[in-house]
């Protein structure tokens, strides 16, 4: 065979930083950060600087420390240290050499997926001040091309991939007719108003794998439930502008979903599998509109699904046979505590559930979440290298019987992916809504 | 980033195994990516998807979505998941020699 690959290692270059640090002067850097230090931040980032005491308890749960050689630079203090410790400091009087090596850490050195506030003797945030470090970046112009990319697709149409108006119901409508290939007369009903459901999703679903809103439908049918889909802007609940720093936009975004779901009186909003949606419906969004909670009721895929299956809202015809394990997503898990109903709806669909350790809010990161997958190809060696305590756990439950992975969240999906691919693990991938869809007494 | 050598063509592709710069296309690159994307054996429907992926890009600078390429080869989901198994995103734009779709893919 004449096929050859060289790998060229190269320290990453991604073009959008590089592009905003270019136009970077140093009283630009100097006044958003001070803006952000002392306007936006306030009492809170005073408060957990002044409480670090630097022990190190953080440091084991982060997968980025335990995967590279137990770098201190990659503890969760340490990238606190090197980030906003020298912002403030130096009272925002930083290079831009500094501002590259700040994006790179916020952006692809931590995933926000927050297990080092569990360990952490006074819970510290870390995952909000990495939060606070992609804020100024942000509002530096200095975010990684492809996720920024994925903003600007937010911004103009409120969606994460570009997909215009028509595009979208066109694509329910032809979904809706390949299911009445297996279910006749079945429906997804776009802007039913008074619906009791209101079914939103995340924009690659459309996009590419749109059987998972024919499943969802097939689901909904088994279920006999009042549901619906709007037809106009506010479908998306993914929030991409949440992880690059565009509060604002996130803020627009978020109200886009609830308004739609508000304007078609429904009575809870239920989401698809996504674990970063959640977090930007259900903790950050709607906290930075000013609502505690969301204004209107939000329930995560695994949640519905535990209430449909686990009350007999749906029959099971033949549970799954390939022995499973479930991965729990930070967002889902330690985000909302989803883990033990997540194992109750695991042990109903399957045979044989093979618990993964640690596991539940212990669980260890995917590496992608956080927005590092949607860094983009520059940042991929890195992402799946910095995780290979997530291929020993992987491996470890493989060698317990597990041959499929759970993983209800889309970017668990493309990070674990990425993650069995490299390291060889050869394990299969799976929603729930898959499992369900296989495994469920179909309606007639 | 790497470079591939395949059959005497040189290609350089990102991390994700998309080509860094579409203008470098060649057939040879299909015939490189088949193998690791679970294809034996190419068929017309295929080269019949690759190809509107390629016009459609041309145009409109992004991948289409799925449902364009159901209405313009005839073929329902299922069978261009069968065509393709790591789907329209990551397989069929790698071989038409797209670069990576953004978003959560």
């Amino acid at each position: 065979m004449t096929q050859q690959t060289v790998k060229v290692k190269n320290s990453i270059v991604d073009d959008g930083i590089e592009a905003g640090l270019a136009r970077l002067t140093p009283e630009r850097i100097e006044s958003v950060i001070q803006r952000v230090l002392n306007r936006e931040a306030g009492a809170r980032l005073k408060t957990y600087a002044r409480t670090c005491v630097h022990c190190g308890l953080c440091s084991d749960a982060c997968h980025h420390f335990v995967s590279m050689n137990r770098d201190p630079k990659l503890s969760p203090a340490g990238k606190v240290k090197r980030t906003i410790g020298v912002m403030m400091q130096k009272k925002g009087k930083v290079s831009t050499d500094f501002i590259r090596e700040a994006a790179m850490v916020a952006y692809s050195e931590c995933n926000l997926c927050k297990k080092c506030v569990l360990y952490c003797p006074f819970g510290i945030d870390v995952g909000y001040l990495m939060t606070l470090v992609r804020r100024i970046c942000h509002l530096l112009g200095v975010v990684p091309r492809y996720m920024q990319d994925t903003a600007h697709s937010q911004s103009v149409h409120f969606n994460q991939m570009w997909i215009n108006g028509d595009e979208w119901v066109d694509t329910l409508f032809w979904q809706e007719e390949e299911a009445r290939d297996e279910v006749p007369d079945i429906r997804i009903p776009v802007d039913k108003e008074g619906a009791d459901i209101f079914y939103s999703v995340i924009g690659p679903e459309p996009k590419f794998r749109a059987q998972l809103i024919y499943q969802a439908a097939v689901i909904f049918e088994a279920a006999g439930s009042d549901w619906t889909m709007p037809g106009s802007p506010g479908w998306d609940n993914s929030d991409l502008c949440m992880f690059s720093g565009d509060n604002e936009m996130m803020g627009r975004i978020k109200r886009a979903h609830f308004e739609a779901a508000a304007k078609l009186r429904v009575k809870k909003i239920v989401m698809g599998e996504c674990g970063h949606a959640f977090r930007s419906v259900y903790d950050v969004g709607n906290r930075w509109l000013g609502f505690k909670m969301p204004p209107i009721p939000v329930i995560h895929a695994v949640d519905f699904y535990h209430d449909l299956v686990c009350n007999g809202k749906i029959r099971i015809a033949k549970k799954f046979a390939q022995p499973i394990t479930l991965h729990d997503p930070c967002n889902i898990a330690r985000g909302m505590g989803l883990y033990e109903k997540a194992r109750e709806l695991a042990h109903a669909l399957c045979d044989t559930v093979v618990e993964m350790t640690p596991n539940r809010e212990h669980n260890i990161c995917c590496n992608a979440g956080g927005g590092i997958i949607n860094c983009g190809p520059p940042f991929k060696d890195k992402r799946v290298e910095a995780n290979s305590v997530k291929a020993k756990q992987l491996f470890d439950a493989k060698a317990m019987g597990a041959e499929v992975v759970i993983a209800p969240c889309h970017n668990c999906h493309g990070g674990l992916e990425d993650i069995i691919h490299h390291y060889g693990v050869e394990m299969e991938l799976k929603f729930f809504g898959d499992i369900i869809y296989e495994v469920m007494e179909k309606p007639e | 980033m790497a470079e591939v050598e395949f059959k005497g063509k040189k290609f350089v592709v990102d991390e994700d195994g998309f080509l860094e710069d579409f203008n470098t296309y060649t057939e040879e690159w299909v015939e490189f990516c088949m193998k690791e994307e679970g294809i034996d054996t190419l068929t017309e429907e295929h080269w019949n998807v690759i190809n509107i992926l390629q016009d459609y890009y041309k145009k409109n600078g992004i991948a289409p979505m799925v449902r364009v390429l159901s209405k313009l080869t005839g073929f329902k989901l299922k069978h261009i998941y069968e065509l393709f198994p790591s789907g329209p995103g990551k397989g069929a734009c790698k071989m038409a020699g797209l670069p990576k779709p953004t978003g959560c893919v």
